[in-house]
């Protein structure tokens, strides 16, 4: 078990960010290297500035709020959540002084923000399996749902387990330790594989691991060309 | 299918693959906000009338000979191989969808599901299985554009011909040709469909502003938009930029033709003269006082359905509405928001397919029907041959009890002597 254990732990996260990191590259030099259209793709009425109105677009989908304003809250409280969450692990990887800001315990969030993640996963599977969505959505849109979602859960219940239930085994210290010396390159493991709960971060870090390496290949791209294609819109 | 034609098909999907392209493959999540914005959906909710069952049609070719899924796990993105049970469906997708972009006013990311049914369309092309008449329009438009001298003695007879109904329409000062062609240096080059409704009203008009024009030799529509044909759409395109260029022209003006005009004034890069929308050339004749309309002409309401091609994706929407501000003070808005009007349900060269389409366009389009409808007016104005027509057919299939006009039309039966 102790072999499995490091292996999620320690070259499983090295391999997946180097695949999450090369994949990303490797699309978007793939896209850029294609010929551009010399054609105008836009939208009209125009409004100005564009650069501005398509990170607006972006952002805040506006189009979802105007046509389906309940996909549009989870959409939002998802996305808006999972800023959250990447903040709450570059605080533990190290200490970040501006995002303590807002004084608080790490996650920010006092546990709701992985609650409300899952919740909106949820929605988004189970709206999938309701026409016509279901008949658009094919498995891997099942698929990665249900592995984000599995990431979250396991994720959240270290949170939840600290802060609602008083577990102290496994503490903020002890992650820090281990997801710390993952990013100096001097892998320690020995603090988050001793507690009853460490097969919770192992199931956390497998799933979030999977998801890694899955990101650049899937349509979780539109992260990065959600931009460039609101720009062509807006011309 | 046999290797050869398949490796033929594959190499025309790689042509369209142009980085918005790649883009618009990649980046959809299939969250179905696209679902209500077809009218072909929204008339008959099936699934396979919402843009993004359309656009997975070919994205799941795409899937699984460009990307990684393909070679790999195929079934996870229901892949599906290039062989013949797939043209129905390439056929189905794209004619079906009528290219008027509404669902990219919906979609978060901005997908272009007509750019994606254009791949469609073009491997449609290659396994000649095209709509046969499109792609014979447009071969008569490009043997037109090659032989200009054997038509040309023809051309002229048909527009004198034309010539006492312009000049009925607006008596113009002596000396002058009411149609001129074939000048050289005009400020406008006026490229018409072929039909005298789309030369008398607009050549009255271009009279009354006293304007230095001509008539192209060669009719706006572009056959080769509608079938997919990217070379064809350019050589048809082309005969009218070259015959702008011999002329030195400083305008290119297109009659009312959505298609025609969104190809010359978006899709054919930099050119060396102004493309305008005959609508836009009206609008400036009346902010500049060259034309003066008669309002108690039309004493009915007025309603005005935006052409797709010309309001959503050619950015022509204040023009017209300046225009019916000068025609009636009973004019009707359609849409709330004329970004979101609903497609006529004839586009794409549905309408340019007649009888064999009829079915289906008056189908698709019941919401068009319903919207119109609301409006109550007595008129229904626009300025695009195909919307022009579809909207009649409607008419006709729904008895809405309208008067479906050309917006030229109206302008040149209201000219102020």
């Amino acid at each position: 078990m102790n072999t499995v254990y490091f292996f999620i732990l320690v070259p499983m996260v090295y391999i997946a960010f180097a695949v999450f990191i090369i994949g990303m590259a490797a699309q978007v030099i793939r896209v850029l290297k294609k010929p551009k259209l010399n054609a105008s793709l836009r939208i009209y009425p125009e409004e100005k500035p564009r650069w501005f109105w398509s990170i607006f677009d972006s952002i805040l989908l506006p189009t979802v709020w105007r046509h389906n304003k309940a996909l549009w809250f989870f959409l939002i409280a998802f996305h808006a959540s999972f800023i959250l969450v990447f903040l709450g692990h570059l605080e533990l990887i190290t200490e970040m002084k501006w995002i303590q800001l807002i004084k608080h315990e790490i996650f920010l969030g006092k546990g709701f923000v992985g609650l409300i993640m899952s919740i909106a996963l949820l929605f988004f599977l189970f709206r999938r399996f309701i026409s016509p969505t279901k008949e658009l959505s094919v498995p891997e849109d099942y698929f990665l749902l249900v592995l984000l979602f599995l990431t979250v859960v396991f994720g959240s219940e270290m949170d939840w387990a600290r802060r609602w239930y008083d577990y102290g085994e496994m503490s903020v210290d002890a992650y820090r330790s281990y997801l710390s010396s993952i990013f100096l390159l001097s892998p320690k493991i020995a603090d988050v594989t001793t507690s009853g709960h460490s097969f919770m971060l192992v199931l956390h870090v497998f799933f979030a691991n999977l998801f890694l390496m899955f990101f650049p290949f899937s349509h979780l791209i539109h992260s990065i060309f959600a931009f460039s294609l609101n720009k062509i819109r807006r011309g | 299918m046999e290797k050869r034609i398949r490796e033929e098909l594959l190499a025309l999907f790689k042509s369209k693959l142009s980085r918005p392209m790649e883009m618009y493959l990649e980046t959809c999540a299939r969250c179905g906000i696209c679902t209500e914005a077809c009218h072909a959906y929204a008339s008959m909710p099936l699934p396979k009338y919402t843009p993004a069952y359309r656009a997975e049609v070919v994205r799941r070719i795409y899937k699984n000979y460009f990307r990684w899924q393909g070679k790999t796990v195929p079934k996870a993105g229901e892949c599906k191989k290039l062989d013949e049970t797939i043209i129905d469906e390439l056929k189905e997708a794209a004619y079906s969808c009528t290219g008027c972009r509404r669902c990219m006013v919906y979609c978060p990311f901005g997908i272009d599901t007509q750019q994606i049914m254009s791949i469609a369309k073009l491997l449609l092309v290659g396994a000649h299985a095209e709509p046969e008449l499109l792609s014979l329009l447009a071969d008569v438009s490009i043997s037109k554009g090659e032989s200009i001298d054997s038509f040309k003695e023809g051309f002229l007879e048909g527009v004198k011909n034309l010539e006492e109904e312009v000049v009925e329409k607006w008596r113009h000062e002596a000396g002058r040709t009411p149609i001129p062609t074939e000048v050289v240096g005009a400020e406008i080059l006026y490229v018409a469909l072929a039909g005298a409704h789309s030369i008398i009203p607009a050549a009255a008009i271009f009279n009354a502003a006293k304007e230095n024009w001509t008539l192209s030799f060669f009719e706006a529509v572009n056959f080769g938009a509608f079938v997919g044909d990217p070379t064809k759409t350019k050589i048809i395109m082309d005969r009218i930029i070259n015959e702008a260029k011999r002329l030195k022209v400083k305008e290119v003006c297109i009659c009312e033709c959505g298609t025609a005009f969104r190809v010359m004034s978006q899709l054919s890069g930099s050119r060396p003269f102004k493309v305008s929308s005959i609508t836009e050339v009206h609008s400036r004749y009346l902010k500049e006082g060259r034309i003066r309309l008669d309002k108690s002409k039309f004493n009915v309401p007025i309603t005005y359905h935006d052409p797709c091609q010309i309001a959503r994706n050619g950015g022509v929407i204040d023009e017209p509405r300046y225009i019916l501000s000068h025609l009636t003070d009973n004019f009707i808005e359609m849409s709330q928001d004329p970004k979101y009007n609903w497609c006529c349900g004839g586009g794409g060269g549905l309408v340019a397919l007649g009888e064999e389409t009829l079915d289906f366009r008056m189908k698709s389009a019941k919401v068009k029907a319903e919207q119109i409808s609301k409006t109550g007016a007595a008129i229904l104005a626009t300025a695009c041959e195909n919307c022009h027509t579809q909207l009649s057919n409607l008419n006709e299939h729904y008895k809405l009890g309208m008067n479906v006009q050309f917006l030229s039309s109206l302008v040149s039966d209201a000219l102020a002597k």
